[in-house]
């Protein structure tokens, strides 16, 4: 697109996408025909399990592999197993039927979190406590799958002297002869049709990205922005009007509004830019991840674009040989209230060392029971892995050993913040594009 | 054989096959049916030596036995001191279980006597933890006639010859030289009636042996001749005195206390009789027992086994031990106060995976795996034996399994060598508890506890399986295999059958744990230390028993004999407790409670009510008792007062409540969490022990009723309550100086519900307390009356029926209460539940009424509009017959016979608890004909009944809540606007819909289209009806997650599929369904992918 100004011409830089990996995430064909979750579980711990045993030599490379059932008392092995954290605070639906309800409504806590919480390993044959300090109960999570050296005490626990987690995963190769700056911009938390969504910052974001401004600076800044990512949660509207029943047509328009103006935004931004949707927890899509597209019959303003794309969450794709990978969120908060860590990003790093995007799947977090795969290991280290609707904006870059580096990003609701950021495909570096008003 | 079960425990040989995917499929047999494996043992056990080298078989012998006696030395209790073995110890053990059995005298300690003797056994176990069997000898059964006037102490021998000569004619087969020992004269007191002269002449009779008690007695109220008195009945006392109790009470020996032997003083045999590490002889005279206090207040560490067994049915029925074997026993050995157990073990039949932290022992045959068990139970010798319904089920099927495969030698499980297991059917019924059937098992030393029999005993809850007995008090869901997969669990193979024995394990845990949780073993004994009866009554015997124990501990101090009840003689009735008129309405001023401390012990200590105070009608004329020293009872009974006589009741009650007393202030006091168990054990023990008393007097079937004490201590109850309405609303006017009239509106048993009018519960309070004050003033002491609580709002429906807020502080409220409200009957299904106290939740906490009415008329239309979960609308029956038995067809009985005819094999059973859902159907359709299957239902979306549910399952007891609060609750709730419109589906499999064509249509309108998704005139609608599609597809994905994940918890594995089929869960109907919705929701969605 171009876009004429007194003085200069500034043109919309170009790039290749390519989006191949989504298909994984996708469920079209899969049916519900009373599959279950173990089935999930037994996928993932099979790849890890593989990928495990062959770095055990070289971790330690005078001890034996075992399987839970093959544990002696005392004899010192390597046992690799999915790991469950039994926790005493966790909600549970049974709790619906307890016999008293209590009086007070419990306050819900920021997590579930307490000392006495212990780690269980489990495979296929059988499961056992675990003890000892190198595993800290409030890092790990259900459905980790870990190698541990350790040994078997008298009392039938495992005392847990080392634990190996599966590390970054190899990456593609970064292409190095990139010249220019080129952006991809990503923002989350749009909450369109929430009591705090702003039109006008959605708009000034909009005017920003489609080069509407008048500042010669900022038209170049915005003639750099390559492509567009909404992570989730773009709308926000009163679910209790969904009851089943049929609807006045006064509710149908106060449902249907805050799409409405979200499709004209889009077409909007979709007419100068490519631009991915991704789903949230509070889009119009199903619960369970990987939640699928939003339907493009939302959306009949802006879904005859070849540029907008109706994604899935997760969502990964590739810019210019870049490879990115992220979620609208709900995998971290869901470890943010079943572990701890210092910051976010924290639980984001840790979730690629355990090369798995949603690892508490499906035991907290809503999942489809997948029969043959669990498409949520991370097989390829992406080069930008960023999670959407966070409070604040943090970033770091981690580097592997393998030379591997990615780029970790936590992307602030913009409903509440009004920040957008922008990530440099020649460097990785990203900053953050705010549109605050006030400032 | 067992290798992959042993193969953790000793040096892995080389042979060891890994376990894990690979099984053991060469070395272990290839799981065969069942049948053949019988077969194949048939052979082994006539042909063997031609069949298998014997030599290899000798080896693999040796191994096994190897095996075994390196576990038995884990498994024995410690060694026995050298001062033990010396005999120069004192023995000081607690006794667990005291009976008796025949044998020869022993010569030794009884020189000079000869032929058989009752001699009394007692079984228990040191401070150390060894086991102890203790005969004591010389103690001889006896009973006591009152003298007959005339007969001195030259006609005794007279007497004691014709006696005999009736007794040896009535027994002809004992073996002893005398029937009765002796006859002494003695000086007694009749317990019943109250008598002026200090005693009387009795005869006390000793017979050879405790049977003879009764003959002898039977002789005797028949009627005897007697030289020179002619012939002669009497009425015996004391002869229908247990054995065993007999000596207890008459060595002061409670159950469940310490008793030392001192060192010297016992002998013992050469040639033992039981398995115990300690087991001697000594006189009776020569036993010290301890009272329960201070060091011997503790507990001796016994042996709890806890185990549970699984069986293979075949298809379609209950197991039954004549044709299906037993397949895995599981066993958790724990000592008593410690919180683990120290021995985990599993005995399968068939290869099995390792358990990590569980012996697992592999058996090829079952004969094999029976043995072993015995074995185990020899060496563990548990003091104990727990598990769920093991009286009725497990222990009956194991000695019966045993008994069809012919092992002789199986049933000797007991402590006494040679001694079978004896198995017999027993009914226990008593006015508490009801008629029941089961199945007595003695074991003889060993005490058995069903946690099923003492929690049906102790707890009223709507049903009794393991699975909800442990979510209620454990609050934690068990997974439940069904039967019929259990067989197929069996037959898969060492992965499979692992997977059976971890949930075998959780069924012998979980009895273990509900034992720790309720802290069965102190209450139990605590209980029997406080009633003085052995621990094993308190299972096998009613109430009575243990106030009998009491009033005979105490009618020995006084010298007083009790007669013998005339069985099932006057069968007079009397009126019950009082019950005010109850002004029912609900109340939104605070609503004061007086309560009278346990009354009915009260009024006994206060009026001085007991056998031997009540004074027969004759008496009165005749003794001319000056009226100051007697009471008259407003029932017509007199009296005396303490002044005369002091009553034994009384003073057993006196001491009762006195004993709580200190025991709630040790309580206090006590620091260690075991010594703090004891004593709330105690304390609720003497709390129970003190409010039976009064139903003693009361049984007209029991030991001792005395009508005229029971209906004198409710005509004093009644009169109370009517006193304290009377004395309230006469003083607390506004004529009185108070600022409102107050009013009695309701009053029970022993409890007063006052409005004060005063309008806040601070001052509500107050007047309470000072009511309280000046009406107990009025009474006798002990009685007295207190303020307990305050109830604000308070919906009083009507007799025995209200609810409430409960306040004890002024600031903010305790809970609410609710009292014969509809909430746990299990014929109701749970919908009516959650109506119900969602209601009064709203009405009494939000005090909204609207609000609650709102709800209900949206769950009616939820009913209506077919929107309700279905597991809301299971209703559960207990199968007791088949079908054909039932005179009145049941609902749940045709339905059984309707589910055999599809599938014989998951059919519910006899003793199995049916669940099902009213259906719609043809129009006059008797309501046993509508009932079906849930899961049935669910698969085939017929349409359940909601007028059915409607009208006879929430209409009531709504009604009973509503009426108080709302105007016309009846047409407002049941027959409002929200009733108007109806949603019924569809049924897949009914006749007509075989021939019907689907078609297509359209989401938002469902007409009928050819392709697409919208018809022409819902095209623009599409956002909404998508969203409105979608949400319903997210809220039901949400659901599958969490019911599933949930599943997977209570099952303990995340790596294996869920097989739990309870239907006692109360989301097991909603799991099925979730799927079932996930799947047609998917379907719907799809369309949208256009």
């Amino acid at each position: 697109m171009e876009i004429d100004s007194e003085k200069k011409t500034h043109e919309r830089k170009q790039s290749d996408y390519t989006c191949l990996q989504d298909e994984g995430f996708e469920i079209q064909k899969e049916m519900y025909r009373g599959q279950q979750y173990s089935q999930i579980y037994f996928a993932r711990l099979h790849l890890m399990r593989t990928l495990l045993y062959s770095l055990a030599p070289t971790w330690k490379p005078h001890l034996p592999v075992c399987k839970v059932l093959g544990l002696e008392e005392g004899k010192e092995c390597i046992i690799v197993g999915t790991l469950f954290k039994h926790m005493k605070l966790k909600p549970c639906v049974l709790d619906e039927y307890s016999k008293e309800r209590s009086v007070t409504p419990l306050v819900k806590p920021h997590n579930f979190m307490h000392p006495d919480d212990t780690l269980i390993l489990e495979d296929e044959s059988g499961r056992v406590k675990l003890g000892g300090s190198a595993l800290s109960p409030p890092v790990y999570v259900t459905g980790v799958v870990v190698a541990l050296h350790g040994k078997e005490t008298s009392a039938g626990e495992f005392f847990v002297e080392d634990v190996l987690e599966a590390g970054l995963p190899p990456q593609i190769e970064r292409p190095f002869n990139l010249k220019e700056d080129k952006y991809v911009l990503l923002v989350s938390g749009l909450s369109i049709g929430s009591s705090s969504s702003n039109p006008l910052l959605f708009q000034l974001l909009v005017d920003h990205i489609t080069g509407h401004v008048s500042d010669d600076e900022e038209l170049g800044l915005a003639a750099q922005i390559v492509h567009v990512v909404i992570a989730g949660n773009s709308v926000e509207f009163p679910r209790k009007l969904l009851t089943g029943q049929n609807m006045a047509s006064k509710d149908q328009s106060t449902l249907y509004e805050p799409i409405k103006e979200l499709d004209i935004m889009l077409n909007q931004i979709a007419a100068g830019v490519s631009v991915d949707i991704m789903p949230g927890l509070n889009d119009p899509a199903n619960f369970a991840l990987p939640q699928q597209p939003l339907n493009r019959c939302l959306f009949p303003g802006s879904a005859p674009y070849n540029t907008f794309r109706s994604c899935t969450n997760p969502h990964s794709f590739d810019v210019d040989n870049i490879r990115f990978l992220g979620t609208s969120g709900q995998n971290i908060d869901d470890l943010d209230k079943y572990s701890e860590a210092e910051s976010k990003l924290d639980f984001v790093e840790r979730t690629l060392m355990w090369r798995h995007l949603a690892p508490t799947a499906p035991n907290t977090l809503g999942c489809y029971p997948f029969t043959d795969r669990d498409p949520f290991l991370i097989e390829t280290c992406p080069h930008v892995y960023f999670v959407g609707n966070q409070d604040k904006y943090d970033s770091r870059l981690v580097k592997g050993s393998e030379g591997q580096q990615v780029r970790l990003i936590c992307i602030p609701k913009f409903c509440e913040t009004g920040v957008a950021v922008a990530v440099n495909l020649r460097n990785l570096e990203c900053h953050t594009r705010s549109f605050n008003i006030q400032l | 054989m067992n290798r992959a079960g042993n193969s953790k425990k000793r040096p892995p040989p080389s042979t060891t096959l890994p376990a894990g995917k690979h099984r053991a499929t060469g070395a272990t047999p290839s799981p065969s049916p069942i049948v053949g494996t019988l077969e194949d043992e048939f052979v082994d056990e006539d042909v063997f030596a031609d069949e298998v080298d014997e030599e290899s078989l000798i080896l693999r012998d040796m191994e096994e036995r190897e095996a075994l006696s390196a576990r038995s030395s884990t498994w024995a209790r410690p060694p026995l001191s050298p001062a033990y073995l010396a005999n120069s110890q004192s023995i000081i053990f607690q006794q667990l279980e005291i009976d008796y059995v025949i044998k020869e005298v022993h010569k030794e300690l009884l020189p000079g006597s000869s032929g058989q003797a009752a001699v009394i056994r007692i079984f228990g176990v040191t401070r150390e933890g060894h086991s102890v069997c203790c005969f004591v000898h010389g103690f001889e059964p006896y009973f006591y006639i009152a003298c007959p006037p005339g007969m001195g102490p030259d006609d005794i021998s007279r007497f004691h010859q014709s006696l005999e000569g009736r007794m040896r004619e009535s027994n002809k087969n004992a073996n002893v030289p005398k029937f009765v020992r002796c006859i002494e004269m003695v000086q007694k007191k009749s317990i019943m009636y109250y008598q002026q002269q200090k005693s009387q002449t009795f005869l006390k009779i000793t017979v050879a042996l405790p049977t003879m008690v009764a003959s002898c007695r039977g002789i005797l109220d028949r009627g005897i001749q007697i030289d020179g008195l002619g012939m002669k009945s009497f009425q015996t006392y004391e002869s229908n005195i247990v054995f065993a109790l007999r000596f207890m009470v008459d060595r002061d020996i409670v159950g469940g206390n310490w008793i030392e032997v001192p060192a010297g003083k016992y002998k013992k045999d050469a040639r033992t009789l039981s398995y115990c590490q300690l087991e001697f002889h000594c006189l009776y005279s020569d036993l010290i027992s301890h009272a329960p206090e201070g060091e011997y207040s503790k507990m001796a560490p016994f042996r709890v086994l806890s185990f549970d067994i699984e069986c293979a049915g075949r298809k379609g029925h209950f197991p039954e031990a004549k044709h299906d074997p037993v397949i895995q026993i599981a066993n958790l050995v724990t000592l008593q106060g410690e919180d683990q157990p120290f021995i985990r073990n599993v005995m399968t039949l068939n290869s099995c995976a390792p358990i990590v932290g569980v012996d697992v022992m592999s058996f090829e045959t079952e004969r094999k795996v029976l043995l072993a068990w015995k074995d185990f139970v020899r060496d563990v010798d548990p003091d104990i034996i727990i598990g769920y319904n093991i009286c009725k089920f497990d222990l009956p099927y194991l000695i019966e399994r045993a008994a069809a495969l012919g092992i002789e030698e199986f049933p000797l499980l007991g402590r006494v060598k040679n001694s079978r297991v004896r198995m017999r059917d027993s009914t226990f019924s008593s006015r508490q508890q009801g008629t029941r059937e089961s199945k007595e098992t003695t074991i003889e030393g060993r005490f058995q506890f069903d946690l099923f029999q003492a929690i049906h005993r102790d707890h009223k809850l709507s049903s009794y399986s393991l699975n909800s007995v442990s979510a209620h008090f454990l609050s934690e869901q068990k997974e439940d295999v069904h039967h019929s997969i259990i067989t197929d669990l069996q037959n898969g193979n060492a992965e499979t059958r692992r997977r059976l024995a971890v949930y075998c394990l959780k069924d012998a845990y979980l009895p273990q744990r509900l034992l720790d949780k309720l802290m069965c073993i102190y209450n139990y004994v605590e209980m029997a230390r406080v009633t003085g009866v052995p621990i094993s009554f308190l299972l096998a015997r009613g109430q009575s028993i243990k106030v009998l124990s009491q009033l005979l501990r105490k009618a020995k101090q006084k010298n007083m004999v009790l007669p013998n009840a005339k069985q099932g003689s006057e069968q007079g009735t009397f009126e019950g407790a009082t019950v005010l008129e109850a002004r029912t309405g609900f109340y939104e001023k605070p609503i004061a409670t007086l309560d009278f401390a346990s009354l009915y012990p009260s009024i006994m200590m206060a009026y001085n009510l007991c056998y031997c105070t009540l004074v027969t009608p004759e008496d009165v004329r005749k003794l001319n008792l000056p009226p100051e020293h007697i009471n008259k009872t407003p029932s017509g009974e007199t009296f005396v007062k303490q002044s005369l006589q002091k009553g034994i009741l009384p003073e057993i009650l006196e001491e009762l409540i006195s004993a709580r007393k200190r025991a709630k202030a040790d309580l206090k006091e006590a620091k260690d969490p075991l010594e703090k168990a004891v004593l709330d054990g105690r304390q609720l023990a003497l709390k129970i022990s003190a409010n039976s008393v009064y139903g003693f007097t009361g049984a007209t079937i029991g030991q001792l009723p005395c009508l005229e004490i029971s209906s004198s201590v409710t005509s004093y109850g009644r009169q109370m309550i009517e006193q304290t309405k009377k004395f309230v609303e006469d003083k607390f006017t506004t004529l009185g100086g108070y600022e409102y009239n107050a009013e009695v509106i309701y009053g029970d048993t022993d409890s007063v519900m006052v409005q004060f009018g005063v309008p806040d519960v601070e001052a509500a309070m107050t007047l309470g307390k000072e009511a309280a004050d000046y009406i107990s003033g009025t009474f006798i002491k002990p009685i007295k009356l207190e303020f307990e609580k305050v109830y604000f709002p308070y919906l009083l429906i009507n007799k025995k029926r209200y609810a409430g807020l409960v306040w004890t502080n002024p600031q903010k409220f305790d809970k609410m209460d609710t009292k014969g409200i509809e909430t746990v009957r299990r014929d109701n299904c749970l919908l009516v539940k959650n109506l119900v106290t969602e209601s009064l939740h709203k009405i009494l906490i939000d005090r909204d009424v609207p609000g609650a009415a709102e709800y209900v008329k949206n769950t009616i239309s939820d009913l209506l509009m077919n929107r309700i979960d279905l597991s809301l609308l299971v209703i559960t029956k207990g199968l007791t017959k088949t079908g054909d038995d039932y005179e009145v067809k049941s609902a749940h009985g045709e339905l059984a016979e309707r589910m055999r005819k599809r599938d014989a094999a998951t059919a519910p059973n006899v003793g199995d608890r049916v669940p099902y859902v009213i259906i719609k159907a043809a129009k006059g359709a008797k309501a046993y004909e509508r009932s079906e299957d849930p899961i049935y239902v669910l698969q085939n979306n017929i349409p359940i009944d909601p007028n059915y549910y409607l009208e006879n399952q929430i209409s009531k007891p709504l009604l009973r809540i509503f009426e108080p609060v709302l105007k016309n609750a009846s047409s407002e709730l049941l027959r409002g606007d929200h009733t108007r419109s109806i949603s019924i589906s569809t049924p897949s499999n009914s006749g007509i819909m075989r021939f019907a064509k689907k078609q297509l249509s359209c989401v938002g309108c469902k007409v009928p289209i050819s392709t697409g998704t919208l018809c022409a005139r819902c095209k623009g609608r599409e956002a909404e009806l998508y969203c409105k599609n979608v949400s319903q597809v997210s809220d039901l994905e949400e659901l599958f997650g969490r019911l599933w994940t949930q599943c997977q918890e209570c099952q303990g594995s995340l790596h294996q599929d869920v097989l739990c089929t309870s239907r006692d869960c109360p989301i097991f109907y909603r799991r099925m369904k979730a799927q079932k919705d996930m799947a047609t929701a998917k379907q719907q969605l799809d369309r949208w992918s256009f």
